[in-house]
């Protein structure tokens, strides 16, 4: 039991700083990276062009998930195309289908363009990736492009500016499938594509394809040669012995892979490290959501090889993860001049999956798993982010072990993982059983499979809190009166809640095939005219079925629906359910009225509408099945459609990322009583300050819901005070509650523990405290970078907590 | 039989984190024998429903005033003020109220139905080691209730804590006995006169019960509040101490709790005096030296609460963190 209540101010320096056991080495190399602003080497976007007058360089349905970019986009394109490198192109370029000339045209950037410069005392190298590729259209395909552009950009921006949500055909957000190029290597990608394109019983399609993946293979082992010619000028040049002798291994290491399977821990890690940043460099992205999955998995065989062998020991192999750790954090450079702290703002989420099941459903942790989150610990840094899946059989001293960290850590908060329930998903969206017990998430908190599937995970976004200010205005926007829904006619009219329900469900229909109908362009627009075959080369299923990954080839393709506010929809038909048709305390006449004045001169009945109904998150059946329904009649429906181009799947999700904020102001006062421009509901969560009854209520309201209808998974963060946490009985308590978690939760959860006072001085003090890291929704915010009204909102909700 | 059997409660806390092993629910009966000077439960006193109005809820929408068919309530400008002679508790004002700031303290369940309430966590208390703790007000005041209740959890494998104050008759204990797990048992005050100028009652009983109780071999967490000017001295700590080490060889454990204010706002709900108005929270140091005292005789003692420097520095971060999504 605790003996104290001391209530600590953090300072930055506690909250934001590495271990003191950092070897000299990786505290220097992880100072240079916070110094953004003064270092010579930044890996800041590289543009190159083709050097037509028509070239694009930038594609905003890449970026039309971040609407608040929507103004950037014209200047992005502009701009960057000015400041773009013009590539020699080598005779016959323009003969070549797109898939051939965008090979051709990375390959020339990456060896012959993009610098390789290896940094002072690393041991893993690889600096620059982030880019602006050429799609290497021709005139006419350039047109075409930018029909579609237009096309697409002026129905998104439409319903972004209604509040109905956003969608775009967004990169990254995936899994390569990393661990076969450490296996097998990029020579062994190289020999079957090539076997493919000597193939002449099969398609053109799939042999353009092949040679394709074929020269973007030998671009690859070309380009860590020139990082192995790199080292070994360097290592000329080098007086300290020791140094050199590192830089020649790396010269080594670089010679052999990604191009020969990896044989040892450490070129095991420089191989996915090429690997991996390539991706970045392939698609123009930098980072968000490219995840390296279940490492502690597929990097053990190496590591356990190398230790009993006796040719590496842990501080060593802990000292090569700690420099593969900084490395992802240089994807920040990409955005370096925006705001303060580098450009940060959020985690772009290349995230790593420790622990859970193994195909025998026993627990999969290892040695590796312990010395990653011994990195973890020690390097307090933002990515890469880390995840641990735990499931019924993970062992006791793991799972305290991750508590202690998710309490203390502010720096690398943990996200968890909940097999069972994250499996039950993915069983439900049809994927092979024997595939299932080894899925990992990408980016924020989605769940995919490893290595074959691209699921679109934040691709269609859809405010689900909209569908009831429709059915209360007969299909129109509440503020300006445009239809964007059918005419389901006025609701004074409905007799029964029923009536009003299939009203609702007929216009939340509605919102979601005008976000999917938009989507469907995106889609179609990038698998035409941005293929990506190194990306192709390395997910499985593209080769085999003469597609690129953009245009569906992996083995498993979907698009997901992120759905928002579902707990201010719920509450508020719950409101409607309650107060109009079983109690009669109000009349649908007196609600509407007082909706659309926005409740000025109806506190009394706004008031009825907060205490006199059941809200979500407090185990009540009567708004808890309401919750239930809504999201499985959506998430079944949006199960119901493809996209025409790719094939593609839709599934639902619920990632609300920062659109419970950002449709505040564009979604009319809601019947469970908030005001336009009050936050939406935000994941699975409940309305902020709605759950009155603890952290077991929620988990069963949230379990209530039927997840698996959703088998992109839900963000759910619970926030805890620190005087919650202070004993250790009590954190073995908190352990118990994930344990509950894991059995009638939903699939993941974040940790929140902050403490009011922390924040307040924050707020007071931002530059003290600029590196203050406060969960929002399935990802981290920088708190001094937030708004003050969701700062406030945020110190709010923890003061509320105590 | 058990059908007919009701309870009185005055609150349901899940996720009840300090109230004995685990993940809990703790449930409030309503009543207590002793009147103590510093109890932060006032609405847990009488056994009967009570009336409470919460000034910072109240939007001034006078719908109470209206529905009051005996005209109990006026609303002043120094608040609502409550006529206890005239309401009947007939929970009309309750109904009328759009912000929740009328409530009706007191809830009577059957068996069945307060068993229900509790199973909900069941999951929780299996994967922590949790269970349910009767606490009040003072349960034993319902002893049949209560008794049929622990029986029922017992038999759905929800283990039962019984927090009493020990003052009620032995007898009724054997009731609830056979079917609880842990038994919070509070001391406050050793000295017998100076226990009854506390907590209006004299100890002998309360020290009787505790002997038989350990007596019976059941495990045993000794709770003292704390309290200024009551039971926050030495002399106190060491007498209670050395009866416990001497006599209730069944302790698990011995929690030294600080005083905390936060029960005040609650008299003035109810309209009853506040005894220890004004008084501070106790000191780190004071608390320490107490600890001390208490562990020289028995290992087990621990303390926590919120302390007086603490406190100015940190606000109410004493109370068990309730938790928040988003």
């Amino acid at each position: 039991m605790s003996t104290s209540v001391s209530q600590e101010v953090l300072t930055p320096t506690a909250l934001w700083s590495p271990a003191a056991t950092l070897s000299p080495r990786v505290r220097r190399l992880r100072d240079q990276y916070w110094s953004f602003y003064t270092r010579e080497y930044t890996n800041e976007v590289r543009a190159y062009t083709t050097g037509t007058p028509w070239d694009h360089v930038y594609s905003p349905w890449n970026w039309t998930n971040v609407p608040e970019m929507m103004m950037f986009f014209e200047g992005s394109k502009a701009y960057l195309l000015a400041d773009a490198t013009p590539v020699d192109l080598p005779a016959g370029f323009w003969d070549e289908p797109l898939i051939v000339r965008r090979a051709i045209f990375f390959k020339r950037v990456i060896e012959q363009y993009l610098p390789a410069q290896i940094l002072d005392g690393e041991l893993i190298v690889g600096s620059h990736f982030n880019t602006a590729l050429s799609r290497t259209l021709t005139r006419s395909e350039a047109q075409e492009f930018s029909k579609m552009e237009k096309r697409f950009m002026d129905e998104v921006k439409r319903l972004n500016r209604l509040g109905v949500g956003n969608c775009g055909a967004v990169p990254g957000h995936l899994i390569p499938n990393y661990p076969r190029v450490l296996r097998e290597g990029f020579r062994t990608i190289k020999a079957e594509a090539d076997a493919v394109v000597g193939d002449p019983s099969t398609s053109k399609e799939r042999r353009d394809l092949a040679r394709a993946i074929s020269i973007c293979a030998e671009a690859a082992r070309a380009f860590a040669g020139r990082y192995a010619g790199e080292a070994e000028r360097l290592a000329a040049g080098e007086a300290d012995p020791q140094r050199r002798a590192e830089l020649l291994e790396i010269a080594r290491i670089c010679r052999k892979v990604p191009w020969e399977p990896a044989e040892t821990f450490t070129e095991a890690l420089q191989s996915l490290w090429f690997t991996h940043m390539l991706v970045m460099a392939a698609e123009s992205y930098p980072g968000p959501g490219l995840s390296p999955g279940r490492i502690d998995q597929y990097l053990y065989p190496y590591y356990k090889a190398d230790i009993e062998a006796g040719r590496l020991t842990r501080e060593q192999a802990k000292e090569w993860l700690q420099c593969l750790w900084i490395k992802h954090n240089y994807a920040y450079d990409f955005q370096g001049w925006v705001g303060t702290n580098q450009g940060i703002n959020s985690s772009f989420g290349q995230l790593i999956t420790l622990g859970g099941m193994n195909e025998k459903g026993e627990d999969a942790s290892n040695e590796l798993t312990w010395l990653i989150l011994e990195v973890i610990e020690e390097m307090n840094l933002l990515e890469p982010k880390p995840n641990i899946r735990l499931h019924a059989k993970t062992p006791a001293p793991l799972l305290q072990r991750v508590v202690e960290m998710a309490v203390k850590a502010q720096g690398s908060p943990f996200l968890l993982n909940f097999d069972e329930n994250s499996i039950a998903g993915l069983r439900w969206e049809g994927l092979p059983e024997d595939m299932l017990w080894d899925y990992a998430p990408v980016g924020c908190l989605e769940n995919t499979l490893q290595g074959c599937d691209r699921s679109g995970t934040v691709d269609v976004n859809l405010n689900l809190a909209k569908a009831v200010e429709l059915v209360l205005h007969d299909g129109r926007d509440a503020a300006t009166g445009e239809q964007i829904g059918p005419r389901t006619g006025d609701p004074r009219t409905f007799t029964t809640f029923e009536q009003f329900f299939e009203a609702f469900k007929a216009q939340l229909k509605a919102i979601l095939e005008l976000l999917i109908a938009a989507n469907n362009i995106a889609d179609a627009g990038r698998a035409r005219f941005e293929p990506t075959p190194y990306l192709s080369a390395i997910v499985d299923g593209c080769l085999e079925s003469g597609k690129d990954i953009t245009a569906g080839g992996a083995r498993f393709n979907f698009i997901t629906v992120e759905g928002i506010a579902l707990a201010t929809t719920a509450d508020s038909l719950a409101a409607v359910k309650k107060l109009v048709y079983d109690d009669r305390a109000i009349t649908m006449d007196e609600l509407i009225r007082a909706l659309d004045a926005n409740f000025e001169g109806y506190e009394s009945l706004r008031q009825t509408l907060i205490h006199k109904a059941p809200k979500y998150g407090n185990d009540d059946p009567y708004v808890d099945d309401t919750a239930r329904e809504v999201s499985r009649y959506w998430t079944t429906l949006a199960f119901q459609y493809t996209t025409p181009e790719t094939g593609k799947r839709y599934r639902g999700g619920y990632l609300s990322w920062n659109y419970w904020i950002a449709y505040a102001p564009s979604t009319a006062a809601t019947p469970d009583g908030r005001r336009r421009g009050q936050y939406l509901s935000n994941g699975v969560c409940p309305v902020n300050g709605a759950d009155r009854l603890g952290p077991t209520a929620v988990i069963k309201s949230v379990g209530h819901l039927g997840l698996e209808t959703a088998p992109n998974g839900a963000s759910h963060t619970m926030s805890f005070s620190p005087s919650l946490l202070r004993s250790e009985e009590n954190r073995r308590k908190l352990a118990a509650l994930l344990r509950a978690y894991g059995k009638i939760g939903g699939t993941c959860l974040q940790l929140n523990i902050v403490s009011p006072e922390t924040l307040r001085a924050a707020q007071k003090d931002p530059d003290s405290y600029r590196n203050l890291l406060v969960r929002v929704t399935g990802y981290n915010a920088y708190f001094v970078m937030l708004g003050k009204e969701i700062q406030d909102e945020i110190i709010a909700r923890e003061s509320h907590a105590l | 039989m058990a059908q007919s059997l009701t309870g009185i409660t005055f609150n349901i806390q899940r996720f009840s984190t300090e109230d004995g092993p685990g993940i809990r629910t703790t449930v409030f009966f309503k009543g207590c024998p002793l009147r103590c000077a510093w109890c932060h439960n006032p609405e847990g006193l009488s056994p009967h429903p009570e009336l409470m109005w919460y000034d910072v809820r109240c939007i001034g929408a006078r719908d109470c005033l209206r529905a009051c068919l005996v005209s109990a309530l006026e609303l002043t400008p120094f608040g609502m003020r409550i006529d206890r002679r005239r309401c009947t508790l007939c929970g009309k004002c309750v109904t009328a109220c759009p912000a929740g700031a009328l409530e009706l303290i007191g809830r009577r369940w059957n068996v069945e139905e307060l068993f229900a309430e509790i199973a909900k966590d069941a999951v929780f208390y299996e994967t922590s080691g949790g269970g349910v703790t009767f606490s009040g007000g003072e349960p034993m005041l319902q002893a049949e209730f209560a008794a049929a209740l622990a029986a029922h959890c017992q038999q759905a494998g929800i283990p039962v804590a019984l927090d009493t104050s020990g003052a009620i008759p032995w007898e009724r204990y054997e009731l609830v006995l056979p079917h609880v797990d842990l038994v919070l048992y509070d001391l406050k005050i050793f000295d017998p006169e100076r226990h009854r100028a506390g907590t209006g009652l004299d100890n002998a009983r309360i020290l009787e019960n505790a002997r038989r109780m350990a007596g019976r071999g059941i495990p045993m967490w000794i709770r003292t509040p704390v309290i200024p000017g009551y039971t926050a001295d030495a002399e106190n700590i060491a007498a209670l101490a050395d009866f416990i080490a001497r006599e209730l060889p069944t302790v698990q454990r011995w929690d030294l709790l600080a005083y905390t204010n936060l029960g005040q706002p609650k008299y003035h709900r109810l309209d009853k005096p506040y005894a220890l108005e004004g008084v501070p929270l106790l000191s780190r140091e004071e608390m320490e030296a107490l600890h001390a005292i208490a562990a020289a005789r028995v290992p087990s003692a621990v303390w926590s609460g919120a302390t007086r420097v603490e406190a100015a520095e940190a606000g109410a971060g004493e109370l068990p963190g309730r938790l928040q999504c988003g």
